[in-house]
């Protein structure tokens, strides 16, 4: 005897979709209100160095940029224009934003348009091993790839073939050459995550019934796998789209490392400046882009389905586990840990211009900075704070998550717009109305980063509830609040919030790359996306400076595939709980 | 002449536009058991969720010890909720994987507020006693027992609850042929004992004809015309 399924209330998702898209839009159009900065200051700073910041001076700017009209009128206003097509003006060179954004847009575009390409090139590259070998899987490179964050890779491609080996150009957007490093940058790890969503797909999926069938019957091989392929791929269009919207956040570093006029770029720039109307226009055009692929991918998806499986009636075979040696995510923490361990006993912020920009030396095991700081230092007292500060992350996530997993058709429009959103756009975002901040970084992953736990909750959930016990409980007369507390929770929790331990490497890396972009910890604060940034400035003269954060990263990296692929092994084997969603 | 334990008329329960139980009345005295037998899908477990009032019915009354349950609130019914117990098919399913026995068996008497450090061990070992299982087992989780014996521990969960009335929803579909003999034995010895009604749904016609006193037979949601008089 089972409960009936609980009836899905099916307008919530689309409801929540719809009012989560309005929210984040709304939200744009009232940045000039909510940016806690007086932006008149900032624009009385752009406009002329030498006025005095005088009370009529201000609100003359407050008029002339219609900030003393109120949130509604200003929304009003923004909204009618952009109906108009007319995204207003930039506070700080006076000119149209609309022109600027479309070139930035154009620029962004052939960007990842080469970028796709370079990710198709490497997805192919991963998955052919697996079609010519047969069985075995190439998941494990891959996943590592995907992890790796594109502003390390944008780094140290800037580095190696920038810099040492002097083959491409390192800045600048004129002609194909400018264009290798930062599609390369910005296109490995999405190629890496293509190539490890199909490359752990298909051996299951040659393992199905009708492969031998076939076999058998004397299909060639070329033919099977082709067949195989399209067998896989479209469950994971889905997926691929949500790639190609992480490139929309992947762009904003990437340009900014290689100094490319690209929409992204002109986010974070109008953003770092406070001028408000031109980061409005900006990202809205990222957020459009995003949309568009979305809805590209939907298209793609209803192709290859055809009309007759509109839904997901098409599933894969769940991936052959992969198993991985409890000693790599244990080597990888120890190598951390100890580097982490040590630099704790020393101190981060001890300036001694005499040793400025040292080769490692015993008093020095990584050098020091440009300051004379000393680097190990630095990446252990940044790493006490960045783990700290993605521990409070994932405990805020973890407590959403099991709050949603109760509203599951609430949640799921929700999770439909954060999971578009990329960490680095609401950051820019958060940043412009809070400041750049720990604080705010820390509030921008975490807006996004529930998700994926609250999906696993909302399924333990449905689970426990169908369950016989529950219903005995409720035939004893128990209230709800005890079947909550002794049933429910305890079987939900626990293997959510292992799930969220498992995310924190992940997260710790999103906070890094918001360091990295300013929009994170500020100076002096040893924060490893920051110490990355603040080395690039004299890589040439101290590249150790610079790789000592970035291989700390990479590092990072490899312990959150390493860790999630170990803990779904585990959830794999027959007795123990749900599989973990990576 | 009292009421009898239980009074079920004119029950029509409704999923969506499917009409699963259409206008179903039957009554049961205490001590007494009254099988539901039929094919699979014709209502028969709804009827018995929609006894225990864990279904509310779209229509119709179900009078327990003569007071009318439909038109009670949660809140009201929660009191009345122990004196008629489920008994489900899958007896793994029933008990909370994460809970032992000992814990499981107790939880009616705690949330019932009857439980006390003093006196309430011995009473969830007595219970274990007299559903045939070993108080040794209550250390253990449902998934260290067999299936018998997790369905006699349900059954212990239930009688801790001190019912009236015990709907028994195919009670011994899922287990060994082997050990069905036992737990039917076990639920006729308590029966004599304490004087429970039994609403017994089963498909099982040799077990139906050699365990209860009444059948009533349901087809598509109603009582099939072709019931057998007693």
């Amino acid at each position: 005897m089972r409960l009936p399924a609980r009836r899905r209330w099916p307008g919530a998702a689309g409801t929540t979709r719809s009012l989560s898209l309005l929210a984040v839009v709304a939200a744009v159009g009232l940045l000039p209100w909510l940016s806690g900065r007086d932006p008149a200051l900032s624009v009385l700073r752009a406009r002329s160095a030498e006025q005095e910041p005088t009370r009529e001076a201000l609100d003359a700017i407050r008029r002339d940029l219609g900030l003393d009209a109120g949130p509604l009128s200003l929304l009003g206003g923004w909204a009618a224009g952009l109906v108009r097509g007319d995204l207003g003006i930039s506070w700080v060179s006076g000119t149209d934003v609309g022109p600027s954004v479309l070139a930035g847009l154009q620029v962004s575009l052939a960007l990842m348009g080469a970028a796709f390409g370079v990710a198709v090139l490497l997805g192919v590259a991963l998955v052919a091993p697996v079609l010519v070998r047969g069985r075995a899987s190439a998941g494990a490179g891959a996943a590592m790839l995907a992890a790796v964050p594109e502003f390390l890779l944008a780094t140290v491609g800037l580095l190696v073939c920038g810099v040492w080996l002097g083959w491409l150009p390192t800045s600048g957007w004129d002609g194909p050459s400018s264009m290798v490093l930062p599609a390369v940058a910005l296109g490995v790890p999405a190629g890496g995550l293509l190539g490890r969503l199909v490359a752990d797909a298909l051996p299951a999926v040659l393992e199905e019934r009708w492969v031998e069938l076939w076999r058998g019957a004397g299909v060639s091989r070329a033919r099977v796998s082709a067949a195989a392929l399209r067998r896989v791929l479209p469950p994971l269009v889905p997926q691929f789209g949500m790639a190609a919207v992480g490139l929309t956040g992947g762009a904003v570093a990437v340009e900014t490392v290689f100094a490319v006029p690209g929409i992204g770029r002109t986010a974070l720039g109008a953003a770092k400046s406070q001028d408000l109307p031109l980061l409005q226009g900006a990202v809205l055009a990222l957020l459009l882009l995003g949309l568009v692929t979305g809805a590209l991918s939907a298209l793609v998806r209803r192709r290859l389905l055809g009309p007759a499986l509109r839904d997901a009636s098409l599933s894969l075979p769940p991936p052959l586990p992969v198993r991985v040696h409890p000693a790599i995510p244990l080597t990888l923490a120890a190598l951390l840990a100890t580097a982490i361990g040590w630099g704790l006993l020393r101190d981060p912020y001890a300036v001694n211009t005499a040793v400025r920009l040292t080769p490692p030396s015993w008093a020095h095991p990584l050098g020091t900075d440009g300051l004379g700081r000393d680097v190990l230092a630095r990446l252990g007292h940044g790493a006490a704070s960045t783990v700290g500060t993605a521990a409070a992350v994932c405990l805020l996530s973890l407590v959403l998550s099991l709050a949603l997993g109760f509203l599951p058709g609430v949640a799921a429009g929700a999770a439909d717009i954060a999971n578009a959103l990329p960490p680095v756009i609401v950051g820019i975002l958060v940043a412009a109305v809070a400041g750049p901040g720990t604080g705010g970084a820390a509030f921008a992953v975490a807006l996004i980063s529930w998700p994926p736990l609250a999906a696993h909750a909302a399924a333990l959930v449905q689970e426990v509830r169908a369950s016989g016990f529950l219903t005995a409980q409720r035939a004893i007369g128990a209230p709800p609040s005890w079947i909550l507390t002794r049933h429910v929770l305890p079987t939900v929790a626990a293997p959510v919030a292992r799930h969220a331990l498992l995310r924190l490497p992940g997260i710790a890396l999103a906070l890094a790359s918001l360091g990295f972009l300013g929009l994170g910890a500020q100076p002096p604060a040893p924060e490893w996306g920051l110490l990355l940034d603040e080395s690039r400035a004299y890589v040439e003269r101290a590249p150790w400076a610079a790789l000592s954060p970035a291989i700390a990263l990479a590092l990072l990296a490899g312990l959150a595939v390493s860790g999630a692929a170990y803990a779904q092994g585990v959830a794999r084997t027959p007795g123990k709980e749900a599989p973990v969603g990576v | 002449m009292t009421a009898p334990l239980l009074d079920v008329r004119d029950l029509v329960v409704r999923y969506g536009s499917v009409t699963a139980v259409d206008g179903v009345s039957f009554a049961l005295e205490a001590g007494e058991t009254l099988a539901l037998d039929g094919p699979s899908g014709c209502g028969k477990s709804t009827t018995a969720l929609t006894v225990l009032q864990l279904r509310r019915p779209d229509a119709g009354e179900v009078r327990f010890e003569g007071r009318e349950l439909t038109t009670l609130t949660e809140r009201e019914l929660r009191p009345l909720r122990p004196r008629m117990q489920p008994v489900f098919q899958d007896p793994y399913g029933s008990l909370n994987p994460r809970h032992r026995i000992r814990d499981a068996v107790a939880e009616p008497l705690k949330v019932q507020g009857r439980w006390t450090d003093a006196d309430g061990p011995a009473r969830v070992a007595a219970l274990l006693d007299r559903v045939g299982l070993d108080p040794s087992y209550g250390d253990r989780r449902p998934h260290e027992l067999s299936g018998g014996q997790c369905q006699r521990a349900g059954i212990a969960r239930a009688l801790a609850s001190e019912p009236r009335l015990l709907v028994l929803d195919e009670p011994v579909s899922a287990l060994d042929p082997s050990v069905r003999a036992g737990v039917l034995n076990l639920l006729a010895d308590l029966q004599d004992d304490l004087g429970l009604g039994y609403l017994f749904i089963c498909h099982d016609r040799a077990v139906v004809r050699h365990f209860a006193d009444r059948v009533v037979r349901m087809r598509d949601g109603r009582i099939s015309p072709s019931s057998p008089p007693r």
